[in-house]
């Protein structure tokens, strides 16, 4: 264990689902659909599709929780929620207020629907931080480190200043189960 | 440069300096607004009466136009056209009650006004801070147009055209035109304007919020110009009726007031316009056509036209009543601006409440019930059962409720008692209820009649032109 690198158990980025800018939800969508349909023949089961630029750089990030947030169309009406945070009004007051503004709103509607395909995928990606970049060649304790500071469910793993792959969750999870199963402890 | 210039720009650093956390610059507000040349043109004023306490000291400041009654000492400072009322200063020896704690004034509270600008500005009644009790202070704080500071001590604070902070101490805030807050204490806020906040924390909360595009149409200032709108509009229509009264030595009043009522000399009275018992007439109010019903009251900058009050109404600092049938005991709040028309005249029921800083601005008929809560802005019926409620409906609220824009959390029958408690007492303080036979404490409407007039006036010529002298105005022994 002590002596993997992250590059042992990173996705190679060509194995990665990735879509161009200017992709559609949808698009998006469809490319994870093809990209799951094909896991009994590949080695990954693919959760997030990832975003390149016009070079092939990674640009951006969506997860399924990226997705289900661009389809929510709901208006929520923050600024006034803000301003009765400020007149002192109460979380039990705001929540209330939010939670009948959200019954008002319905996201399994044909037109609200229609309408989350047509979003470019720019408009609702993650774009990385500088503390989601691992160096292929470091150790997974510091992998481990950012992962769990940041709370980011995978890490861009760089060769100098590109993008060669993905390091996921499952798979650090997955390594610090077989090291301390392998400990021998009861 | 003039010391007048070199006053104000120093006030204007001070206040920006206090604001800088919330990267609030007071600049282009009065870029543009405050012409200084106007410092010279108009005499200062001081009201003497042996029922009030009188000890004025001004130091290094231009005072235009401005009224002072009471204790007050302004240093470096600018006031135009501001009323500083100490008629309801705490006394030495009194108990100011906090809370739990009972607070034993050592000597007679004063108004502090140091580095502040103040145009047009009311500052009535005094200090709620209990970490303050004598020393009222208004402190590197710029107020402007028909800005009112009621018993809110301020440090480092900016009050747009027509803002009103109530018994509330605030530190580095600013408070956005037609403002309306009583919260306590505040700092670091910075106001929409035409925010409406009532807050007793732990007892209720009440907030309304005028929508930010119909509120133009009555007052706004754009960066660099001078506040705009109905209500102004309102006011300079009858600027000159006023020019006329302070031009004027006026010996008696142009209508009979009872002996038990009070119409101040600097008020303007027009027309058909009757004074009954117990009733009070402040400076700067306008009367046209009206009928004032026994312990009925117009404050300062209230101007009350073609309408009939029936007596014990409220008029608090500012209102504004226009074709208006008011029935008793009506409190109308702070700046409220309600406008009937020839064929579509408001009448108001008994015993209701406007809250501070309503509009009522009507193309139609509207008959507002008996003991109704009304507030934000009114052009229709529809919106009147939008913006209002029963005070009984109220008095049943223990949790919360929303209407349009207005959001109330907490005891309703708390907050409805507050207001019916501080109406009465206000009515209480002007005199409303005094009666000559059976021995009743007198009020302002009362003692008022005792009140003479002095003028003070600045240097005319020079680099101090427009600033006053050093003046120390206090009776011997």
């Amino acid at each position: 264990m002590e002596t993997y690198t992250v590059k042992d158990l990173m996705v190679p980025l060509e194995e990665y689902v990735t879509v161009p800018l200017g992709t559609t939800l949808l698009g998006a969508m469809l490319a994870l659909e093809k990209a799951q349909e094909n896991y009994d023949q590949g080695k990954y089961h693919h959760r997030a599709v990832l975003v390149l630029d016009r070079e092939n750089k990674v640009v951006g990030r969506i997860s399924q929780l990226r997705v289900l947030q661009a389809m929510e169309t709901r208006e929520e009406n923050t600024e006034l929620y803000a301003q009765l945070k400020m007149y002192q009004f109460s979380d039990a007051y705001v929540d209330k207020l939010r939670e009948n503004d959200r019954i008002k709103c319905k996201v399994f509607a044909e037109e609200t629907l229609k309408e989350a395909t047509e979003k470019p995928v720019e408009d609702f990606m993650q774009k990385p931080t500088p503390d989601e970049y691992v160096d292929e060649s470091e150790k997974l304790d510091l992998a481990m480190h950012k992962m769990v500071a940041g709370a980011h469910q995978s890490l861009l793993v760089t060769r100098d200043k590109d993008i060669v792959g993905i390091l996921r969750m499952v798979d650090i999870f997955t390594a610090s189960f077989h090291a301390m199963k392998s400990l021998g402890v009861a | 440069m003039f010391e007048r210039e070199k006053i104000f720009n120093r006030i204007i650093q001070r206040v920006n300096i206090n604001l800088r956390d919330l990267n609030f610059d007071v600049s282009p507000f009065v870029t543009g607004h405050a012409d200084l040349r106007q410092m010279s043109r108009f005499y200062a004023f001081y009201g003497v009466t042996t029922d009030i306490p009188l000890n004025l000291q001004f130091i290094h400041s231009s005072l235009a136009g401005s009224y002072f009654l009471g204790k007050c000492q302004v240093k470096n400072a600018m006031l135009y056209k501001t009323d500083i009322r100490g008629d309801e200063l705490k006394r030495k020896g009194s108990t100011f009650q906090f809370k739990n704690f009972s607070i034993d004034l050592r000597q007679d509270e004063f108004i502090d006004i140091v580095s502040s600008a103040l145009v047009k500005t009311l500052v009535h009644n005094f200090s709620h801070d209990p970490e303050s009790p004598e020393r009222f202070f208004i402190k590197n704080t710029l107020s402007l147009d028909y800005a009112n500071i009621h018993g809110a001590p301020a440090d480092g604070c900016f009050l747009s055209p027509f803002a009103t902070v109530d018994l509330t101490t605030m530190r580095n805030c600013a408070i956005g035109a037609y403002s309306y807050i009583q919260a306590g204490r505040i700092s670091h806020l910075n106001v929409q304007p035409g925010t409406i906040w009532v807050n007793s924390p732990g007892t209720f909360n009440f907030l309304y919020q005028f929508p930010q595009d119909r509120l133009q149409h009555y007052i706004k200032q754009e960066a660099g110009g001078k506040p705009e709108g109905a209500l102004i509009d309102f006011i300079e229509k009858r600027a000159q009726a006023f020019d006329k009264v302070f031009d004027t030595a006026i010996t008696s009043p142009p209508i009979p007031v009872p002996e038990t009522a009070s119409l101040d000399r600097y008020a303007v009275v027009l027309s058909e316009t009757t004074i009954d018992e117990n009733v009070l007439v402040a400076q700067r109010a306008y009367l046209e056509n009206c009928t004032m019903g026994i312990g009925a009251n117009a404050q300062e900058n209230c101007y009350i036209i073609n309408s009939n009050l029936q007596g014990n109404n409220v008029m608090a600092h500012g209102a504004k009543v226009v074709e208006t049938e008011m029935e008793k005991n009506i409190f109308v709040g702070f700046n409220s601006f309600l406008v009937g028309k020839p064929g579509c005249r408001i009448t108001i029921g008994t015993g209701c409440i406007v809250m501070p800083h309503t509009i009522i601005d009507c193309s139609e008929p509207l008959e507002i019930p008996p003991d109704t809560l009304l507030w934000g802005l009114i052009t229709n019926k529809q919106e009147l059962e939008e913006n209002s409620i029963p005070l009984e409906e109220l008095r049943v609220v223990h949790h919360s409720i929303q209407r349009g824009n207005m959001h109330f959390e907490g005891e309703g029958g708390a907050f409805v008692e507050g207001f019916k408690h501080r109406i009465n007492h206000i009515l209480e303080s002007n005199g409303a209820f005094y009666h000559q036979h059976n021995n009743n404490i007198k009020g302002h409407a009362q003692n008022n009649r005792k009140l003479s007039l002095n003028n003070i006036q600045p240097y005319l010529f020079g680099e101090m032109e427009g600033v006053y002298p050093d003046i120390t105005i206090q009776p011997q022994g």
